[in-house]
């Protein structure tokens, strides 16, 4: 077995798949470790074309399931039959809860990745500025200059559709040609132009190909059959198994290793470099040690802190990066679950063809200048929803039952429309993650306990958050409108953030402007856990940009012999 | 016979019209041919279920919800997916639907025919019925039972591909189009 190589990646969701793509098209021989099983493109999805009727009970959350799957559950959707088997096992994979925290993953090749849901915007310097102008946590070490030719690198290679729409606020990309709205979305949109001068509703920006192909494995145009979670026989969206990893396979340069799990990174102290990985065979339990000239970090936030964590030594007693004292703290999410809904009786002769897996996005309008700035919170949120036709109408009810109430079900229901924000989530010490030694798991290696909770900052978004959707609603001359602010924890938008931030400062930060650990620079951290704030825009394009902005310049140090 | 390929010939042999009854009955012979042991409900309360749910959703020139084997799906969904409190909550609801549905009649529950059971679907169902309060439980059942045997109904494989619109590889989306002309009025099955 080959233990030398020029890269390690470990893990292959979105950002191992784009560091491996990027290292291996450089030319570095490169090992890429993923913890979990094999998944193979379109052969290992294996209910990518069941119906509902396929499963005992239809498309359910089973009682069966919540037992092996308590915490995966609590999402409500992804431990349904048709996707449970991408999630972990928690009697498996144990965490602990000072407070309750919503960790939601899978251990596959791929990762998140299969399971994702696609929502791809870019940061703007409303937040790489934002720290700084709030006084609050650290600066950014980069902006949007910075990321921005990566930004459209990635979504050229990967294929987001999408609206461009000229706000600051909301930078415009290099996107395919929109999905459309529906005939209540279509509404909403000209009430929203028509009674606000601030906002405005356009489609979701999603990694899903709406004309022509992309690069990877035959990738070609979305079907509409609205099963992304599953996997996708058309490798319609982006995965790192449709896209990046068969990209990195097709250079000769990639070994691919599952049931590779990485828990430690080793450190060399004379020359002041990573050295290499050590890793547990999860099939066989025997321990290997793998080296390279870069190791990159891609495992996702939780995961690659907890191995910095454990990466001790004489130099880094607490944990490799850790001399600031951040690793495992301010750890982000963004907080959703509150908005409004309502329904209306128009448009009963219209109806959509085909199964949109996408949304409508309401670019945030809060705190961006002038009139826009809020008393009771910093930050901001965007808006996603859609509107749909389904459950019962109103002549069901009158019906009651029988023959004439059996043909109306049959029939489409009202239609109904839905608006929940996504809120951006301050950064605090004390919200973090710690390593338990107490409880360990299977392989003997510490289990992560969570403590960190919303404080008042993000309940006084909510609050506008709720009112802001009701009010939109209203206008819209919608009926019965609710607002909502349902069950959530930190965790819940599953996109952990911020426990390895970038900084300018080793005393303050983790990493530098270009990911990589302070005082170890062949170690390169490039998922959710570089995050300095959270923004309000879902993450994963961030990352994947990141990632490859790292691995060139991870090349270009190797080049001039500075690694 | 493979119940997917019973479908997709009898798709593309005879077009969409309502498949009848008998051609039902045939691709769900090809389904495992063993009798249902209920996990929710006793043999002889299921029976009754089935009844009360026949009468919900009736075999018309659509198959009903006996011959569709609504109550076997719906008995094993209660159980499958419904926490210990609900389905316990669903028992008690039962009990009390029997109990009212004897007092009404002044029968033993053994003894109620369909028109009986219909009588108590209606005063609970109908709309503009005054419930009294010591049968809120038992309507409260009536309610819930409605919505298993539709859930039942709409996660049905043949009413699934055959009744309602069904389209497992569309394609294409098109956000607003005319009901009539894209689905003839019928919801998506999916």
């Amino acid at each position: 077995m080959e233990t030398k190589y020029d890269a390690i990646v470990v893990g292959t969701g979105v950002s191992g798949g784009w560091a491996a793509k990027e290292l291996c098209e450089k030319g570095l021989k490169t090992l890429v470790l993923e913890r979990g099983r094999m998944i193979k493109h379109i052969e290992d999805y294996p209910t990518m074309n069941n119906d509902p009727w396929d499963y005992e009970s239809g498309e359910v959350i089973t009682n069966e399931t919540k037992r092996v799957q308590p915490k995966q559950s609590r999402t409500g959707y992804t431990t349904a039959e048709s996707s449970k088997h991408f999630f972990v096992n928690d009697h498996e994979h144990p965490y602990n809860e000072t407070q309750r925290f919503d960790w939601m993953r899978g251990y596959h090749v791929g990762g998140r990745s299969i399971t994702w849901g696609r929502q791809s915007y870019r940061l703007t310097d409303f937040d790489f500025e934002a720290n700084i102008k709030d006084g609050i946590a650290v600066d950014w070490p980069i902006r949007y200059k910075d990321l921005a030719p990566w930004y459209d690198y990635v979504e050229g290679y990967i294929g987001v559709s999408g609206q461009n729409v000229g706000l600051p606020q909301f930078p415009d990309g290099n996107y395919l040609k929109p999905m459309d709205f529906n005939c209540v979305e279509d509404h909403l949109q000209e009430s929203i132009s028509k009674n606000y001068k601030d906002r405005l509703l356009t489609i979701g920006r999603t990694a899903i190909i709406t004309e022509g192909t992309k690069p990877g494995l035959g990738r070609m145009t979305c079907q509409y059959r609205s099963r992304c979670i599953r996997g996708c026989p058309f490798g319609a969206y982006f995965s790192s198994n449709s896209s990046t990893l068969p990209a990195a396979e097709n250079t000769g340069n990639m070994t691919l290793r599952p049931n590779s799990l990485v828990h430690e990174v080793l450190y060399d102290a004379d020359k002041k470099r990573a050295t290499g990985v050590r890793v547990i065979d999860t099939e066989t339990k025997e321990v290997f040690e793998f080296s390279a000239k870069v190791i990159f970090l891609c495992a996702s936030a939780v995961p690659s802190t907890s191995i910095l964590m454990q990466s001790k030594s004489e130099a880094f007693p607490n944990g490799m990066g850790n001399e600031s004292d951040q690793l495992g703290r301010n750890i982000m999410d963004h907080h959703l679950g509150v908005g409004a809904s309502a329904t209306t009786d128009d448009f009963k002769d219209k109806y959509y063809f085909g199964r949109r897996n996408n949304g409508i996005y309401i670019p945030r309008f809060r705190n961006i200048g002038g009139k826009t700035d809020q008393k009771n919170f910093l930050r901001g949120y965007g808006y996603q929803g859609g509107g749909s036709r389904s459950g019962w109408t109103s002549k069901v009810a009158e019906l009651g039952y029988g023959a004439q109430f059996k043909e109306e079900v049959l029939n489409p229901g009202s239609w109904s429309i839905g608006l929940g924000g996504f809120g951006e989530v301050l950064p605090y010490e004390d919200n973090r993650m710690t390593l338990d030694y107490n409880k360990l798991d299977q392989w003997g290696l510490p289990t992560v306990t969570f403590d960190a909770s919303l404080k008042e900052n993000e309940f006084n978004m909510r609050k506008d958050m709720q009112q802001q959707a009701v009010e939109m609603l209203e206008n819209a001359r919608f009926k019965n409108v609710k607002g909502h602010d349902g069950d959530y924890a930190l965790g819940l938008g599953i996109h952990e953030m911020g426990t390895a931030r970038m900084g300018h400062d080793r005393k303050t930060s983790v990493l530098n402007k270009y990911n990589q650990i302070h005082d170890v620079p062949n170690v390169f951290v490039t998922d959710g856990s570089a995050m300095t704030s959270a923004s309000n825009v879902n993450p994963s394009l961030t990352y994947m940009a990141m990632t490859a902005r790292a691995a060139n310049h991870a090349v270009e140090e190797l080049k001039k012999m500075n690694l | 016979m493979d119940r997917r390929k019973a479908l997709k010939n009898i798709g593309t042999g005879i077009g969409a019209i309502a498949v009848t009854p008998t051609v039902v009955s045939m691709f769900q012979s090809c389904q495992t041919a063993a009798s249902y042991t209920p996990v929710f409900f006793n043999a002889d309360d299921l029976n009754k279920v089935a009844q009360l749910m026949e009468l919900i959703i009736p075999g018309t020139e659509i198959p009903g919800a006996i011959e569709l084997k609504l109550p076997e799906f719906t008995d094993t969904y209660i159980k499958a997916v419904w926490s210990e409190g609900d389905q316990e909550n669903l028992s008690k609801g039962w009990a009390a639907f029997l109990n009212a549905a004897s007092q009404a009649t002044g029968k033993d529950a053994a003894q109620l025919e369909n028109s009986d059971w219909d009588a108590q679907l209606a005063k609970y169902l109908k709309p503009g019925n005054d419930i009294p309060a010591s049968e809120a439980t038992a309507a409260a059942f009536a309610e819930q039972l409605r919505h298993l045997t539709v859930n039942a109904f709409k996660t049905n494989e043949y009413i699934g591909e055959n009744v309602l619109a069904y389209a497992p590889i569309p394609g294409d989306y098109k956000g607003c189009v005319d009901l009539m002309e894209t689905t003839g009025g019928k919801a998506w099955s999916l």
